[in-house]
């Protein structure tokens, strides 16, 4: 092991200190979402191993001066917002990128209109969102305002991946199947989309994560019923409890299941892929 | 019957099809041979609709579907790659266009499943009906990709290099394989491709194109007897072709004595000697009626059924001799060996400066 190059060497105290970095912030939140409740804080040491903010969570424990977490009806309203938002950017996203498959005029310009929904600083955006609102006279909520801008984020997110996924498509698929006298619109459904399914999965997934935590353009858009980032930065304002590191470990956990979701599923397409493999490429002179 | 009219398209200032005509009969094989970049994809594109023409008409049976999506056009297009639906098995791709078609779907599973397998059992794919595209080797997919446009019945199948990326060995079965089908079902195949002797063997008539033109169109047969122009002759890959003018002693190419005319032809500017007209002989002699050309031996391959000789000629340029091993046995020459090739001058075709054929009619030459 002395002998290790420098460089190795090197990269393995990087690479070390990234994972630390990485999962730093997640192993202290889940150590100390274990603290003794309700007297301990949110600070080492920990007095005793508990699963004591787990159950305040649920309301399981005695009532104390330490309110439970208002997060019950901003966790159902982010889960909707990012349902609704993942379902609107990834057919408007599908759907785009459909359209840029052919050169039009002005597609150029187009692109980076799209593009420019995660280019420009969501604070702003947000800000912007808010005064034209109340401008026009409308009530900002997180179904509405919120909504709107939660897809112009994540819109140019699944454009892009359709982007790429159709710009690996064979477009003599669809051509043969037009050529048997089958409608664009039923190639579409039959042959398009079943083929470019991964995409849409990855699509879909960019489009939920972005928008269930989503934070600074919800801040001025949301209104009153606020969302789930929102509703834990209030709860920053008053007193920090490890009861909010045991939602964080809960909602990770919540994530990570969503992500095995997405692999199987795209694991078993993959599979199914390679089996049926592609009538395709490979023979290309 | 598919009329063509005039098709043109540019692509920017590339020209791809320039003033192309063609009357493609029913119940015929007709091959379209070109060198890629010929414009011969374009055409295919153009006639099945994928392709729009900058002028020009497509007629079928008189009615002009220019202006039809190719989806009602009726018309088959077998893709190079085979294109298969990779999600799809073998019966599902070939039932597709049955089932999924705008105009007279099948509604009736049994009659689906009943016209599927008849097409399968036709291309000699019984029992993959469950198989997936990816468990399929190259010459079964290709079979899946001619099953699925045939079970539709379209009034023309259009087939772009449905063999080009086929092995030798398969390709040659499914040359045999293509012609059974064809006229099996009635159907008219419209085969484009770069590779001649395809274009030749399967073709009731060809035609070849070229920089967008089509140079002839002829049953295959005399167009390799009696190429049009020159750029045909060499897509055929089977003329030597010889520069040079016709003078008061013959045919004078430069550093050699002239070669022997068919007929006066002050015009020509080329002649053309197939190359399994010539034979090899140590004797320069000059004799009546025969061409003769001294050439320094280089190399020959063995074909199998054919010697290809290859050989030198004073200016430097190649000059192959094919002899079939059915008439003679192979000869072995000395590196270098100065030889003389001879041909009768029956087979000889002179073209002129613009390269294309001059038709000789005295001295018991072919028309």
């Amino acid at each position: 092991m002395g002998d290790l190059p420098i460089l190795k060497r090197t990269l393995a105290v990087y690479t070390g200190l990234f994972i630390v970095f990485l999962y730093g912030p997640f192993v202290v939140m889940g150590i100390l979402s274990f603290q003794a409740g309700p007297e301990g804080g949110p600070q080492f040491p920990i007095i005793e191993w508990s699963t004591y903010w787990y159950r305040h969570l649920f309301g399981l424990t005695e009532a104390t001066r330490i309110a439970p977490l208002p997060i019950r009806e901003a966790l159902l309203r982010s889960l909707t917002l990012a349902f609704a938002t993942t379902v609107v950017s990834t057919v408007l996203g599908t759907l785009t990128a459909q359209a840029f498959r052919r050169n039009f005029r002005g597609s150029g310009v187009i692109f980076y209109l799209v593009i420019l929904g995660m280019m420009v600083p969501g604070l702003l955006l947000g800000l912007g969102q808010a005064l034209v609102a109340q401008n026009l006279g409308i009530d900002r909520s997180w179904w509405g305002t919120a909504f709107v801008l939660h897809v112009v984020y994540t819109y140019p997110f699944a454009f892009l991946v359709m982007l790429a996924i159709f710009n690996r498509f064979d477009p003599r698929v669809e051509e043969a199947a037009w050529s048997l006298g089958v409608s664009p619109a039923v190639t579409f459904r039959k042959v398009t989309f079943p083929m470019v399914f991964p995409g849409v999965l990855s699509a879909m997934l960019f489009g939920f994560t972005l928008s269930y935590d989503e934070f600074p353009r919800s801040l001025f858009t949301a209104g009153s019923d606020v969302t789930l980032p929102l509703a834990i930065y209030g709860t920053f304002a008053v007193e920090i409890h490890p009861n909010i590191f045991a939602f964080g470990v809960l909602s990770t956990l919540f994530s990570f299941t969503i992500l095995a979701i997405y692999g199987l599923l795209m694991a078993a397409s993959v599979r199914r892929a390679r089996i049926k493999a592609s009538g395709i490429q490979e023979d290309e002179a | 019957m598919l009329e063509l009219q005039g098709l043109s398209k540019r692509y920017g200032t590339e020209v791809a099809l320039d003033d192309v005509s063609l009357v493609v009969r029913d119940d015929e094989y007709l091959t379209l041979l070109g060198p890629s970049g010929s414009g011969k994809s374009t055409l295919l594109r153009v006639i099945a609709g994928l392709e729009t023409p900058d002028a020009g008409r497509v007629l079928l049976d008189g009615r002009d579907i220019g202006a039809l999506p190719t989806h009602r056009r009726g018309l088959g297009i077998v893709q190079q790659n085979y294109a298969l639906f990779p999600h799809m098995t073998v019966f599902d791709n070939v039932a597709f266009g049955l089932r999924f078609r705008e105009t007279a779907p099948v509604a009736d599973p049994s009659e689906v499943d009943r016209r599927t397998r008849a097409t399968l059992d036709l291309v000699g794919l019984t029992g993959f009906e469950t198989r997936m595209p990816g468990q399929l080797s190259g010459g079964q997919k290709q079979r899946v990709s001619l099953a699925r446009t045939l079970v539709t019945e379209p009034r023309i199948c259009l087939l772009d290099e449905p063999l080009g990326a086929l092995d030798a060995n398969l390709r040659e079965r499914m040359t045999v394989e293509l012609r059974r089908i064809r006229e099996a079902l009635g159907v008219t195949f419209l085969h484009v491709t770069g590779n001649e002797a395809e274009a030749l063997a399967m073709g009731d008539r060809m035609i070849v194109l070229d920089r967008g033109r089509a140079l002839a169109v002829a049953p295959p047969e005399e167009i390799f007897a009696a190429p049009a122009d020159t750029r045909v002759a060499r897509f055929l890959n089977a003329w030597n072709l010889i520069p040079g003018r016709a003078g008061a002693d013959g045919f004078e190419v430069a550093g050699e004595a002239p070669l022997a005319l068919p007929a006066p032809a002050p015009q020509a500017q080329t002649y053309g000697v197939p190359y399994d007209a010539a034979w090899i002989s140590r004797d320069p002699a000059p004799a009546p009626g025969e061409g003769v050309l001294p050439a320094r031996y280089v190399a020959s391959e063995f074909l199998g059924s054919k010697v290809v000789y290859l050989l030198r000629r004073a200016d430097g340029k190649v000059f192959e001799v094919e002899r079939h091993l059915s008439r003679e046995d192979p000869e072995t020459y000395a590196q270098d060996e100065t030889l003389a090739v001879r041909w009768r001058l029956a087979d000889v075709h002179l073209f002129d400066g613009a390269g294309r054929r001059i038709p000789l009619a005295p001295a018991g030459a072919p028309a």
